[in-house]
């Protein structure tokens, strides 16, 4: 009686200590599994491999085709054998700058040149092993069978779904093997403690590791401030890249989805330099810029009904959309909107009046929403965060000529800030409550 | 003066007990329950250990991590085919009419996205002038009701307006083959169009056999007749006795310099408050040199009672005696043969000569006014308007009031009618007699034996529930309609939004069964072709005309000249033509004596909830009464000095229960909580109606109980003052929501008044400057010791101005404030709990003259105010958010979200705020709110939170955040006002301009009390009114600096 019962004494205290034991364990590698994380994300941007057949498709696709036809540019099925070879050594400089390699007077490239009218192809900053992977691409898509002769060119901008990766399922797919790696850890340290507490109930001693964790055991247990200073540098190391995460959260940088209708602006207001307002008229009246209703489409598409790129394929969705029949030219009653995805998305709590921005204060649309003429599918080039809104505020100068609204305010901050430039926030264009209320 | 009266808001605050101290330094003032959380024998047995919640937390934690990593993807979905009309986010506003039994106000319907979100006045009104009040206001919620219904029913099922129509038209024929008698009972009709639809539907039964004419042509007997739950058909008998019109005449207060009530709240729910409250500012604008002098007798404190000069409170069986002696006296000093009089006391005698004096004094520019249904009342009233020069004055018998036309006896003819079986269809428009009427379960047996009734109510109300066919109506905001309720201004009422539900406008309806199968639009624009466009000049044809009307909502007609014949019956033989139905009016009155010792009962209407038809709109339902400061509820009021006599319960907050009351009058038998009322005539008993429903819907229903079986239906008129009452009482029992205790402003000096005698020699009177002694004992003014610096401000510096003296107290900026910035219905728990979310709410303070008992000055009692003294008084502050320039709350906040800019606001950024509360506890007004619910979504708010379903939604203003739960807000002085109005002029390359920016509550101001604007700006009217002598700040000598400035109350009172 009296033996089970110190027996069972003691064997609560081993309990506490192994309890303290594994909490510090679980710290540590919770602590490990948080640094993991902080030097982990940040890298995954880098690690992607360079992927051919997605420059192929981002730089290239706008004026050529592997086998579906000459586009501006030639056709580039077997392109690798009609080039002068080895075509690696020819292609690679060629597709970096053709001009140059025109200008050295390349008899081959004299030839294209003059074949296509002097048409010059776009210089492409490309590495050279990305453009070696282009002409990988290349070689590997001329091998496959030709598909149907004389068929119009590949949408050029349609976003094929194996080659941009969704990196959020990537993020989760990590942190969820993140928490199984820990808990496989866990599980396995309290698999091997409680090995220990049997072992130790039975009086066998605890055998002697002599692996590597034991030596790194050994070694971090004799220098001690070392290991210290490790952990606070890695800490803070890890609280900056935490903190930097974090400002980034749902900040939509790039953001480039894929649209019911393959509409470009490119080809809108690039090419054929259509106003913005046109189409975005209340961008001039309202707090929306608005996405254009389909009776603002059919003033031109009416006429217009085939285009450069995908033209017969998407127009005649304006056309299901409002029940329109080209034939007849009639509406009918079956409408069915189109549903586009928002691409510029503020935060509900902040309030963003756009004519405030496009009629007072005369800033151009590019200025926020970037080179919109060459963007054939929409997309979020600014980081719409508040910071970026604040900057902007505190360098654009107001422009107050010519509007009697700032008259007499205008003289007043002139006096107040002689010889500054009176930009927004000089007149409480960064108070809180002009955006959040 | 201010240091001889004592305010007080309530009975625990006057008598500032200990209990009472001690719940105001508390934050909760029930007891936290934790003693009970951690007394639960689960916790100590619970499975989970500290680290399983270690572990779930920063799985927790993790998780919700990863998944904020990426927003929703948004839609965008655009027009197909955008109406020019409509640009996203920039709001349309259309010009409508309010309309509703005797209310009437010409609006402007603010929509966005084809959705109206905000009602306002049309100040192209010469008759509203731009006022509006809390209902009408309230009545854009009321469209997104979803107690609504949906589709007509038949027979209790719902149907399709096919069905209905085929099986009501079937009826209807069989009546007009073989006779019967068809009745339309409906509420007061503004309408001409309406009024012209019914009488076509009505006419169309002898038509069919007009042509031969000797077939039973006038087989199908056809009646109109117009009910009111709350009816002036006194006023209309009394007018065509004395004058031969049965008419309600025009009043305007505007031109009265003296005006004196006898039991009518002219300012809160007489005949037409609206306009009364208007024009009521504008007789009493102290800075322009009048302020009319305002007496009342009631017996309950009502809003016109408490806006009054001199007060006495009287029973509702003395009024007779008042009226008669108010007569006696003017035609004593007249030369006039006297009547008999009923008997007054020496001390009310006096008062009562003294408003005779008055109102002689200002021959010409008087009213009186009676609130009574009361025939023998009303011919007194005349009587005595006659003899003060009322009428052609302030009084307007030519061009009377046209939306006021119960007849009290016709309905009692109805109601024998059906109960006889004589009435083969009964179609019943805008009234709901099975609760409201006092004998309604005549009224129901009735509508057994009627072959077929029909209603057009909008949800399955009492009477809808006991009718064949409900055709319900559309709102008034979907619906085309006209209106004409005063002479000589015609309004037009449009739809500005697409039918919600399947419903079908009222007219329309009949104008189908009556055979005529066009739109009422087309059937409307006939009618003001024919009748409207005839009486204009200015436009050469019809379509400009109507466009212009449309444009504008309301086309003034010039008013018809006085009668000549009028005017010679009251200026060359008034003896003869006066003499006989004052007489024998005053005949009638003297036989009926008010015997002491007997408890007297007076109905009113709330301001909010009115007659009870709008009683399912939360925002009315939790506006607090004016007067009483409660919400949620209707209850009895009971002078407090008199219910300590009878033990009942006077100090009422979050933990007291009141007393329950079971009273009873002529055999019908109420249960209600008591109420402690200050200026509620002693031996008098108020309840309001409106309250009690079963069948307004979700918020409305079991809401109080309902009075008007109390109301008495004797003589052919119905009256809200049904003689004594037995009273027996219980002990506690019942919460009442009341936010008169919560908030209080700790015993300091929050408002300033002065009399008009001192004011006239000293316009700084009743208002010193604010001096605080100093640590070197000298009084210096609070900006001298300031630790702040003070900003500079190159542009705007907003500023709010509220004048204590012009302001009633009548809540519709409580309402607009609701309506403008998504403020949230909490219920009456909540509000019960202090947690009430209005960011304006308007402070009512009793006063009382201490001077009066010099003897006794801690003798509290003497301060409740005895039988027949005018020295209680009140005052109405509306108070938001000060918008200080030196904020309390702007120090505390620990992570920046309330700031300042730099046009003096105080800005409140809710996705800021973790809720900590600080700046509340500092707060020396007490204006901030903190979200304790998610109220949009929580289960405990299903039945009182309009944004709980998708209709609520929509009334929401898209360009004002929903708060979250956990974050403090306030007043923001409406800055998405200020914003836009600033953007306007800025894209316009114009100067901002004085009154192109106006807050929801500067806006719904009937009598411009508030007003707002930019004090920096030289030529507002802002800038002028900061040099007011006036002028002082609330709480000066804290130096918050605050940007709203209040101006004295002066009163008209000649005693100190």
């Amino acid at each position: 009686m009296t033996h089970s019962l110190s027996k069972s004494n003691s064997l609560n205290i081993d309990f506490q200590n192994y309890l303290s034991a594994s909490r510090r364990r679980i710290l540590a590698s919770i602590s490990i599994l948080l640094f993991s994380f902080a030097i982990i994300v940040p890298g995954v941007n880098a690690q992607d491999d360079i992927d051919g057949a997605a420059i192929f498709k981002k730089t290239c696709t706008q004026c050529h085709t592997i086998g579906k036809g000459k586009l501006t540019g030639p056709d580039l099925k077997d392109a690798h054998k009609r080039v002068p070879q080895p075509h690696e050594e020819w292609m690679v400089p060629w597709i970096q700058n053709s001009q140059a390699v025109i200008k050295a007077g390349d008899a081959y490239a004299v030839k294209i040149f003059e074949e296509y009218n002097k048409t010059l192809m776009t210089t492409n900053p490309l590495s050279d092993e990305e453009a070696l992977a282009v002409i990988q691409y290349m070689v590997e898509e001329s091998a496959k069978e030709t598909t149907t002769a004389g068929a119009v060119a590949d949408n050029p901008y349609e976003p094929a779904p194996e080659e941009e990766p969704d990196n959020t399922s990537d993020y989760i797919l990590l942190a969820f093997g993140a928490i199984f790696l820990t808990l496989i850890f866990i599980l396995g340290s309290v698999g091997k403690s409680l090995k220990r507490l049997v072992a130790e109930r039975q009086g066998s001693p605890e055998p002697i590791e002599l692996s590597a964790i034991g030596s790194l055991k050994q070694w971090m247990g004799s220098n001690k401030r070392v290991v210290a200073v490790i952990i606070i540098v890695l800490i803070a190391y890890g609280s900056k890249q935490g903190w930097n995460a974090m400002l980034y959260l749902d900040v939509q940088q790039g953001y480039e989805p894929e649209q019911p209708i393959w509409f470009s602006h490119k080809v809108h207001a690039g090419t054929n330099g259509i106003n913005c307002v046109y189409c975005h008229s209340s961008a001039e009246k309202g707090k929306t810029a608005g996405i254009p209703s389909a009776n603002v489409c059919m003033n031109c598409h009416k006429a217009i009904k085939d285009g450069t790129f995908t033209g017969d394929k998407e127009i005649p969705k304006i056309y299901a959309a409002l029940d329109y029949d080209v034939e007849k030219q009639t509406y009918g009653e079956n409408t069915t909107p189109i549903n586009w995805i928002r691409v510029h998305s503020l935060a509900d709590f902040a309030y963003f009046n756009h004519s405030q921005h496009v009629v007072v204060g005369q800033v151009e649309c590019q200025t926020c929403h970037g080179p919109v003429e060459e963007m054939h599918v929409m997309r979020q080039e600014s980081m719409l965060t508040m910071g970026w809104c604040i900057d902007c505020h505190r360098k654009t100068e107001v422009k107050m000529e010519g509007n009697e609204y700032y008259t007499e305010l205008h003289a007043k901050l002139v006096e107040k800030h002689e010889g500054e430039k009176i930009t927004v926030d000089k007149m409480g264009g960064i108070d809180c409550a002009r955006c959040h209320y | 003066m201010p240091t001889t009266k004592k305010y007080f808001k309530s009975p625990e605050e006057l008598e500032n007990k200990q209990e009472f101290i001690d719940q105001q330094q508390d934050e909760f003032v029930e007891k936290l329950p934790i003693d009970k959380f951690l007394g639960d024998s689960g916790l100590s047995t619970s499975s989970a250990s500290r680290r399983d919640f270690l572990k779930f937390l920063g799985f927790g934690v993790g998780a919700a991590t990863l998944a904020a990593c990426e927003g929703p993807v948004n839609k965008a979905i655009p027009y197909l085919n955008k109406p020019e009309e409509i640009t996203p986010g920039v709001a349309n506003w259309y010009a409508s009419t309010y309309m509703n039994g005797k209310d009437y106000c010409p609006i402007l319907v603010k929509t966005r996205e084809g959705r109206p979100i905000h009602i306002e006045g049309n100040k192209l009104s010469p008759v509203t002038n731009g006022a509006v009040n809390a209902r009408v206001q309230a009545s854009v919620l009321s469209l997104y009701d979803s107690g609504r219904l949906k589709g007509p029913m038949a027979n209790g099922t719902e149907s399709t307006w096919a069905a209905v129509d085929k099986e009501i038209g079937s009826k209807l024929n069989a009546i007009r083959a073989n006779g019967g008698s068809v009745r339309v009972l409906s509420s007061s009709i503004g309408s001409p169009t309406t009024k012209r639809a019914i009488h076509e539907f009505l006419g169309s039964f002898n038509v069919q056999n007009g042509g031969d004419s000797e077939e039973e042509a006038a087989s199908v007997d056809t009646k109109h007749i117009v009910y009111d739950a709350v009816s002036y058909a006194g006023i209309r008998t009394a007018n065509e006795l004395s004058f031969g019109k049965a008419v309600v005449p025009n009043y305007s207060f505007d031109k009265a310099k003296a005006i004196v009530s006898v039991g009518a709240d002219f300012l809160g729910n007489w005949v037409a408050p609206v306009e009364f409250s208007q024009q009521y500012g504008l007789a009493r604008r102290v800075d322009k040199g009048s302020l009319a002098k305002h007496i009342q007798f009631e017996s309950n404190l009502s809003l016109s009672g408490s806006n009054a000069d001199d007060r006495y409170p009287v029973k509702p069986s003395q009024y007779g005696a008042i009226l008669t002696g108010l007569y006696n006296e003017i035609a004593k000093l007249m030369g006039r043969p006297a009547v008999p009089a009923g008997k007054l006391d020496g001390e009310m005698m006096s008062n009562v000569m003294a408003a005779a004096n008055h109102l002689l004094k200002n021959k010409g520019a008087a009213i009186l006014v009676s609130g009574s249904n009361n025939t023998n009342h009303q011919v007194i009233a005349n009587s005595i308007n006659e003899l003060i020069g009322s009428y052609g004055n302030t009084i307007d018998l030519d061009n009377p009031r046209l939306n006021i036309q119960s007849d009290d006896a016709a309905l009692a003819g109805l109601i024998k009618e059906m109960n006889a079986g004589s009435v083969s269809a009964l179609i019943i428009y805008g009234t709901n007699p099975s609760y409201s009427l006092p004998n309604a379960s005549e009224f129901n047996s009735g509508l057994e034996k009627v072959g077929l009734t029909v209603s057009f109510t909008d949800r399955m109300d009492e009477t809808g529930a006991l009718v064949n066919y409900i055709c319900p109506d559309h709102h008034y905001l979907e619906s085309w309609n006209d209106a004409n309720s005063v002479s000589g201004e015609y309004s037009l009422c449009q739809p500005t939004i697409k039918p919600l539900f399947k419903t079908r406008q009222a007219q329309e309806s009949l104008l189908n069964w009556g055979g005529n199968k066009s739109e009422y639009l087309s059937f409307l624009k006939k009618n003001w072709e024919e009748n409207v466009y005839p009486n204009q000049s200015k436009h050469a044809f019809f379509d400009s005309f109507w466009n212009q009307s449309l444009h504008d909502g309301v086309v003034t007609i010039s008013a018809k000249p006085k009668e000549e014949a009028g005017e010679e019956l009251t200026e060359g033989e008034p003896e003869e033509s006066m003499s006989n139905p004052i007489v024998e009016a005053a005949t009638n009155l003297s036989g009926s004596e008010s015997s002491e010792g007997t408890w007297e009962l007076s109905l009113y209407e709330k301001i909010g909830i009115g007659n009870g038809e709008h009683a399912n709109n939360p925002w009315l339902q939790e506006l607090p009464d004016p007067v009483s400061k409660v919400c949620w509820d209707n209850y009895i009021t009971m002078n407090p000095s008199q219910m300590k006599e009878l033990n009942f319960n006077t100090t009422l907050g979050q933990v007291q229960e009141a007393d329950v009351v079971e009273i009873s009058v002529n055999g019908t038998t109420i249960k209600a909580p008591v109420y402690p009322q200050y200026g509620q005539a002693r031996g008098t008993i108020g309840l309001a109606v409106g309250y009690g429903r079963s069948g307004s819907g979700k918020t409305g229903d079991g809401v109080g109980v309902n009075a008007y079986p109390l109301a008495s239906f004797a003589d052919g008129y119905i009256s809200f003052e049904p003689g004594s009452v037995e009273m027996s009482g219980s002990k506690g029992g019942y919460h009442i929501a009341t936010i008169q205790t919560h908030h209080t402003m700790m015993g300091r000096d929050p408002v300033r008044e002065t009399t008009l005698e001192e004011f006239s020699a000293d316009p700084k009177s009743g208002n010193p400057d604010t001096k605080i002694p100093t640590v070197d004992h000298k009084m210096k003014s609070p900006e001298e010791i300031n630790l702040w610096q003070s900003f500079p401000r190159e542009g705007h510096f907003w500023n709010l101005s509220i004048d204590l003296t012009a302001c009633i107290g009548c809540g519709a900026c409580v309402v607009g404030c609701n309506s403008e910035n998504n403020v949230p219905v909490v219920g009456k728990d909540e509000v019960r709990r202090s947690r009430e979310m209005h960011w304006i709410r308007i402070d009512r303070y009793y006063s009382s003259d201490e001077e009066q008992k010099p003897e006794d000055d801690r003798d509290l009692d003497a301060l409740e105010v005895p039988s027949v003294s005018g020295s209680l008084s009140v005052v109405f502050q509306p108070i938001m958010c000060q918008h200080c320039n030196h904020a309390p709350c702007e120090t505390v906040c620990p992570v920046a979200a309330t700031t300042h800019s730099n046009d003096g606001l105080n800005q409140m950024i809710y996705n800021r705020c973790v809720g900590t509360k600080f700046c509340l506890n500092n707060c020396p007004y007490k204006v901030r709110r903190f979200n304790w619910f998610n109220y949009k979504n929580d289960d405990k708010f299903a039945d009182v939170n309009p944004s709980q379903d998708d209709w609520g939604k929509m009334v929401l203003n898209p360009d004002v955040v929903v708060r979250a739960r956990g974050v403090m807000e306030k007043c923001s002085m409406c800055i998405q006002r200020i914003q836009e109005g600033k953007l306007t002029a800025k894209k316009g390359g114009r100067k901002l301009v004085d009154g192109d920016i106006q807050t929801a509550c500067a806006s719904a101001c009937p009598t411009h009390a508030i007003k707002f604007g930019d004090v920096n700006d030289e030529t507002s009217e802002m800038a002028e009114l900061k040099e007011n002598p006036r002028s002082y700040y609330l709480l000066g000598e804290l130096d918050t600096q605050p940007s709203v400035r209040y101006l004295t109350k002066v009163r008209n009172k000649h005693k100190a």
